[in-house]
Order: C-alpha cells, then structure tokens, then sequence
C-alpha cells in the first residue's frame, strides 16, 4: 500500500515538473534581439546600453581586483626599464587617448574600436586563465575571476554587437561598420605576440583596456541615449 | 712684540673662520615626487619634495617619458600648480598613456635624480567636490525630512560621460561629534529621514570617480528644522492625559477591592492549630497539660461507642423453609433493627440485621426466639473459633488480593479485620449479637444456620461439632494465599440465603459490626463475599439458594460479582452493585446440589458481567426473581448462596 503510494506521488510529482518546467522555460526562453522578431523580445537601446555599460564596469572592476591581487603578491621587480619595455598586443589598435579625440570620433569607429579591442582580448585571456589554474600558486578566487573575466569579454562582445545591430535598425548608424568588425576580417597581429606577455603584463594591458571599452561605451550611451546618468 | 702675535691672532682667526661658519657645499639632495593628481582625466599636476639643497641654490626640473616612447620632456609649466609642481595641460595629456616621470635637482656641484614614478592619468583621478549643495526641509505627511541636491564639479565632465562619479554625503547635529554617512551612488539628491525638530544640521557631499580618489568635503551646508513641537507633542500629550485617567481609575478598583485582592494575592496562611493544644500552654511550660489536652478521649472508638450507627453490615442469613417462622420472628426485628428500608423483597433489601439470626445487633437481641438463641448458641462456638481462625487469618487475609476470580464461588472471603476488631468481639457476651457481629466481621453473606438441621459443618476441619450445627454452613476461604476457607464437611447443603446489607462505610470504626440480617423467609439474594480484590473490594457472589430453588427455581446467576460498590449512603449503607458474572445459570445449581463439585459448575458458569438483577434463586419460588430491584438500590442482595465448594 505504500509502495503505490509512493509511486503514485512520484509521478505526480514529475508531472508538476514538468509542467512548471516548461512555464518556466517558456518564460525565460525568448531571446533579447535588436528587433522584434517571433521568438524573442525586444529591449530598448537605452535599456541595452545600460545594459552594456554595466558589464563593461563589472568587468573592468575584475581586472582591476586581479590586477591589485598581483601587484601584491607577485610584485615585478621595480624595474623601470622592465616596465618601459612593455607592450600590450593590442597598441596596435589605434585608440583615441582623449576626451576631444574619443568625442571626434564617429559613433561607428568608436564602436568598431570597442569590438576590436574585445575581440582581441578573447584568447589570450582564456589562455590566461587556464594558465592560472595549473599554477597552484594562485588561488581558486584569482582563477575563478580569470574565468569570469575572459567569459564576460565574450558576452560583452556580443552585447556590443546587439546595440550595432539595434542602432542600425534605427538607423543611427550605418552599416558598414560591421563589416569591419567580424573577427575574420582581423588580421591576425595577436598571432603569438600575448604568448610571451608575462603574467603580470597580460593584466596590466587588459586592465587599461576594460577601462578603455567601459570609457568608450560610456561615451556613446551618453551620445546616444543621453536620459539617465549622463 | 705686538705684531707677530696679533699677525698670528689675525691669520688663525683667518684660517678657522670658515670652519666656524659650519657649511659645506655639496650636490643637493634626493628629491622626490610626492604624489600626482588629475582633477578631471583631462590634465594633471605633478608635486615633489625636493631634498636638502647642498647650500647652494638647487633647481628642479621634471621630466618625463611617454610609454613606447624614448623622447624625454620637460615639464611644460612649473609655476600653474604652484612651487614644486609640474602642471600637465591638455594638450601634453594623454590618457592610459604609462608616464615616467623624474625630478632632477641641480646646484653647481652636481645634481641629484628623484626616483621615477609611473603614473597612468587614469587612476590618478581626484575631482573637486560637488558644488552648490543645497539643502531644503520638506514634509511627508506631516513629517519633516531635508532633501539634499548638488552639483559636480564643473571641471569634471559627467555630461558627455567621460567620467563617472559618485557621490557620498554626510549629515550632522549641531554640536555633536559623529557624522551619519549617507552613499548616494550617481545620483545627485538625496533625503534624509528622522530628524529632530527644532535641530540645525551640518551637511557635506564629496565624489569620487568609480577608479579613483575620493574628493575633498564640501563646504558645509546649514538647515534648521522647524519645531514640529505640536505636531509630535500633542498625540503625546493625549495618550499621558488618557493614561493617567485610565491609572486613575485602575487605582480606585484596585483601593476598592484590596481586600478581595489582598485575599486573592495573598492568601492569608492558616496557622498551625492543633485542636485542644493551646499555645500558651507551651509557654508555660506545663507539658503534662499540654498532651493531655491532645489526647482526646473518644479515640479510638471503643465497644461500647455506638460503633453500629457508623457501619453497620447487614447480612440477613436466609433461613430455609423449616426455618421460616425464625425467619418471619425476625422480621420483626426487622423494623427495628433494620436500617436498610423494609422490604420484603427476597432481595433481603431493608432487612434488618435482627433479622438474621446469625447475626444479630444489640437491639434485636431481645427478639430471638429460642431456634435462634440455639443457634446463635452454637454460633458462638462456631464464629468463635472462626474468629481464632480469622485472628490469624485476618491480617494477611485484610492484605491480601490475589484472588483469582475464577475462584470458585464458594469462597467466602471474610472481611478484613480491620474493621473488626476480633479481639474485642470474644469478650463480648456470646449472644446473637456476638455471631452476628463476628460474622459481620467475616462480613459473610451468608450464614445460615438452620437450627437443628443438618450438620453445620464449619470448614474448620476438626470441629466436627460444628456439625451439630445443621446445614449451615459457613465457607469461607481465606484466600488463595491461605487456602484455609473452611471447607464445609456438607452433607447437607444448606444454602445460606443471607441478606448481606453490607454497610461497610466506616472503615475507621474497627469494630465494624457487620450487620447481618437473618433471612427473612422471602427468598432474597444473598451475597457471598467471594473476595476481596486488590482495590480492598468486596467481591460478592450471589449464592443460589439450591434448596430453595426446587422446582421454579429460576436460572440463577451463578457467579454475580457483587464486587462494585456503588456507593455509601448516609445511613452508612453499603450500596454494592451486583454484576452478573456468568450466563444465566440454567438450572438452579445449588438447590439440588449437597455436593461440593455442583456448587462448582453452579459457580464456574462463563463470566458474563452484567449489570442485571440476576434471578433470586430462592426456594421459595421464581417470583422472587422480580424483587431484584432492591438490590440495585443499594442492598447486596445476591443471590441464593450456592454450596460452597469444600477443598
């Protein structure tokens, strides 16, 4: 008499899964697009910019944590020559330096410079990370962050490339700027060079440049979407 | 001689006059660069330390180096940011540019390199505070709050976003010490609640971009708050005024009822009182007075107090048809002696205890008839000598309660002792009274001595002399412990109808007369105490009358358990109710039975307990059974007493 009892709750039981499941699901799944298509639910461009703007911060604030993490543990030697020595892989995108040069420029180069530089982060950050979790003198907070860090670069990019793709729609842009940014259309200057960045240098030039990306998308939601916290 | 020495005076104090000045020049000292700021991320200034300047006048020069660059600068302006300072205009600024900055000293015997600094202008970013701090005090629903509103500075661009701030304010009393903090992230107003009124407050607001430098604090803002005095106080003032009243009040019930309160809190201990013991008696030291005044004299109760008012047992003693003129005498007694009502019911309820002539009480003595004094002659002998039997046995017997109840029912059980004083039963004159108490002390519910019939037989084995007595019998068994229950040495059966009025209400009084009531001729139930069971009841089994019941018998109840009391009435009744233990007996078992083993089947019949008024077997005839009413009422009337089984 239990026995069927159980079992009899144990099917209940699935079945109210199942059903909450698929409501759940149902509710969850529509997918953010620029436009609004069948399927998915459109978000507005001041909505995806805030959007955009807060990822940006979140994950410059991470580099930052790592970047301070290193600094105290696996302090360089001070040696300034060292240090001049540097060179981030990604000097070699041309970005604006100031606040005149970064309003100068276009809406679309500067959102071409953001996709280029997150572009350009992608595996080396990733190479990063797994680097960090074989060394054992890291702990599993700074590789966990690692981790976070180059997975938000990827969604960051993707939400950057949303707001191109919603501004076009509107017409705020044009849009050959997209063409420019496909990752293919790179040429391949990260070919090797990141791999012998140290450690450290790796996060002091990712750090600079989440500053940059949050600075850059600060400046055209400001340009653009100029309602809130501008 | 004056010359040389004055020469020589004049050439010393020459040659240690510059020693005693104490100064040496040298290469001036390290400086060092102190700290670099950036107001807006647009232009920044650099400040140093310089060292100790080698007692030569020491210049300074900054210089610098971009990332990725090997050109060196100078500091464009030395004199914007003030002394020791480097002023970094837009136009030389560049943002997440790495700089490298050093500062050379310089004095005409060398000069000296500062350490170098690397500064990125991006996290070196310290606007100025907020400007226009305002602050206004406002209500919200009829509470006052301030609502604080500032500006950033106006160096720094938020508009266009290209920095980020945000904002902390803090708020203070007047006179206090402690600031309240307040975060007020990138917004650029704020409320603050839960103000005193009446209070001036201090307010400050600084900023700090999301990487960087918190600012400087703000000038201080002043607010007054207005008093809100009547706003606050006037519900305050309601709720004391209602208080008060209501404190009023409380305190007149409460002076109104002290005493009801006074008893109920504190209710008033009762002294110790003993009675007759006087407390000044003990002061005086007089202890003889003292415990006489304790002892009190009617205690315990003696013979001669009028124990029988307090417990008297009935046990009316059914005689058999020959004995019917005794039985009818004795109903006259009845009246008198009876303390039940009279009724002459065959339940033997209201039979008076003169009635038996077993047992019989002071005051129906005078009424015996000569077959009874015969028998109560014999009785003497006989509940004597039971009495010898039941001294010893009584006080194991009064423990004892293992009885089983499939105890055949020819057990008598004899009451305890405790309510009967034997030994003061022996001096008494050996009277009818003496067997009738002795057999309320064995509380029997039957005895019937049918004078001169067939041999009584007491169970006591040895006393064949008891035979003499008839077909009375007594059976009565101790217990299963002391199986010493008479056996009755029967030839004849004689079926003891005894009408036990039980009134075992005094448990104090030991004398407990028992009073049995001689059966009258109405055929009665009589009880048979069967036992006494762990709860000190009386087990009581009605006992069919076997001779009794010839022909009409009817069906007897075989083991009726008169174990519950119902109840004591105030005449000190013992009010037992009869349960019917057993099915209805089919026949009249006992009438016909001389033998033991009949009694036995008569007895041993399935327990059927119920709550009826189990036939009366009696001899007289089956009409008896409806005078079971009586029995319910209160008196044990059980039925015939079936022949006792002998061991």
């Amino acid at each position: 008499m239990s026995g069927t009892i159980r079992s009899v709750s144990v099917v209940w039981l699935l079945l109210l899964c199942l059903v909450l499941c698929r409501t759940l699901t149902g509710t969850g799944a529509a997918p953010i697009c620029a436009n609004a298509q069948a399927g998915c639910y459109a978000v507005s461009l001041a909505n995806l910019f805030d959007r955009v703007v807060q990822h940006s911060a979140r994950m410059h604030g991470i580099s930052n944590d790592l970047h301070s993490e290193f600094e105290q543990y696996f302090l360089p030697s001070k040696n300034q020559v060292g240090r001049v020595g540097r060179n981030c892989h990604t000097s070699t995108i041309l970005t604006p330096n100031g606040k005149e040069n970064a309003q100068r420029m276009a809406r679309e180069e500067l959102t071409e410079v953001i996709l280029k530089l997150l572009v350009a982060w992608r595996d080396p950050l990733w190479h990063f990370h797994r680097s960090m979790a074989h060394h054992h003198d890291f702990t599993n907070f700074s590789s966990d962050k690692a981790l976070e860090m180059s997975d938000m670069v990827h969604e960051l990019r993707k939400g950057v490339e949303r707001v191109a793709e919603k501004m076009q729609t509107l017409g705020l842009m044009s849009d050959p700027v997209n063409s420019q940014v496909s990752p293919e259309a790179l040429p391949p200057p990260d070919s090797g060079e990141w791999r012998r960045m140290k450690d450290y240098d790796l996060l002091y030039c990712f750090r600079r440049d989440s500053n940059k990306v949050k600075n850059y998308l600060k400046i055209l939601k400001c340009r653009i979407v100029p309602e809130h916290g501008c | 001689m004056k010359k040389p020495s004055e020469a020589v005076l004049l050439l010393l104090l020459l040659f240690f006059t510059p020693h005693a000045k104490g100064t040496r020049f040298s290469p001036p000292g390290k400086p060092a660069l102190t700290r670099c700021r950036s107001p807006e991320k647009e232009t920044f200034t650099c400040w140093w330390e310089p060292g100790p300047d080698g007692g030569l006048t020491t210049t300074y020069a900054l210089y610098y180096r971009k990332e990725n660059s090997e050109a060196v600068y100078e500091c464009p302006d030395y004199h914007t940011a003030g002394e020791n300072s480097c002023f970094f205009n837009k136009n030389d600024t560049s943002i997440w540019v790495n700089y490298n900055i050093t500062v050379v000293a310089t004095n005409t015997l060398g000069s000296t390199f500062s350490d170098p600094v690397d500064i990125d202008v991006v996290y070196i970013v310290k606007p100025n505070p907020p400007e226009k701090l305002t602050v206004t005090v406002m209500e919200d629903k009829g509470w006052p709050f301030l609502r604080v509103s500032w500006e950033p500075p106006h160096k720094a661009d938020t508009r266009s976003g290209w920095i980020t701030l945000i904002y902390e304010l803090r708020v203070k009393l007047e006179g206090e010490d402690d600031w309240e903090m307040h975060l007020a992230g990138q917004q650029k107003t704020f409320n603050i609640f839960s103000l005193r009124s009446g209070g001036t407050y201090h307010v400050q607001v600084r900023c700090k971009p999301d990487h960087g430098f918190w600012s400087e604090w703000s000038s201080t803002s002043y607010i007054k708050v207005p008093d809100y005095f009547h706003r606050e106080k006037s519900a305050w003032i309601l709720i004391m005024v209602f208080t008060a009243f209501i404190f009023l009040i409380l305190t007149w019930l409460l002076h109104m009822n002290s005493h009801s309160l006074k008893h109920c809190i504190l209710p008033p201990v009762p002294g110790p009182k003993i009675r007759g013991f006087d407390e000044k008696l003990l002061k005086n030291g007089k202890s003889e007075d003292i415990f006489s005044a304790l002892v009190v004299s009617g205690f315990p109760p003696t013979m001669s107090s009028n124990c029988e008012d307090l417990l008297v047992e009935y046990l009316e003693v059914y005689v058999p048809d020959e004995h019917e003129l005794m039985l009818e005498e004795g109903k006259d007694l009845h009246d008198h002696c009876l303390k039940s009502e009279g009724s002459t019911s065959d339940n033997d309820s209201g039979r008076g205890s003169c009635d038996s002539h077993t047992l019989l009480m002071d005051k129906c003595g005078e009424a015996k008839e000569q077959g009874r004094q015969t028998e109560q002659e014999e009785r003497p002998v006989e509940t004597q000598r039971h009495q010898k039997e039941w001294n010893e046995d009584t006080l194991p017997y009064a423990h004892e309660d293992t009885v089983s109840p499939d105890m055949s029912s020819g057990r008598v059980k004899t009451w305890p002792s405790v309510f009967c004083p034997l030994p003061q039963y022996s001096s008494s004159p050996p009277n009818h009274t003496s067997s009738l108490e002795i057999a309320k002390q064995h509380c029997l519910s039957d005895s019937l001595f049918p004078p001169g019939s067939t041999s009584s037989y007491l169970t006591h084995p040895g006393h064949s002399t008891k035979e003499t007595l008839g077909p009375s019998r007594w059976e009565f068994s101790l217990s299963n412990k002391q199986p010493r229950s008479l056996h009755p040495q029967m030839q004849t059966r004689q079926q003891l109808q005894a009408r036990s009025d039980i009134n075992l209400s005094n448990v104090g009084c030991e004398q407990a007369p028992v009073g049995l009531l001689p059966p009258t001729a109405r055929p009665t139930e009589y009880v048979e105490v069967q036992r006494v069971n762990e709860e000190d009841m009386v087990l009581l089994k009605p006992v069919a009358s076997g001779r009794g019941c010839g022909d009409g018998c009817p069906r007897l109840r075989q083991a009726e358990d008169y174990s519950k009391v119902k109840g004591v009435n105030s005449d000190h009744t013992l009010l037992l109710q009869r349960e019917v233990m057993g099915e209805e007996a089919e026949r009249c078992p006992c009438q016909d039975q001389e033998t033991n083993g009949e009694t036995d089947s008569c007895i041993t019949s399935s327990t059927v307990t119920t709550t009826q008024k189990p036939p009366a077997c009696n001899y007289t005839a089956a009409a008896v059974q409806d005078k079971m009413a009586p029995t319910v009422s209160g008196y044990v009337d059980t039925a015939s007493i079936f022949t006792l089984p002998t061991y």
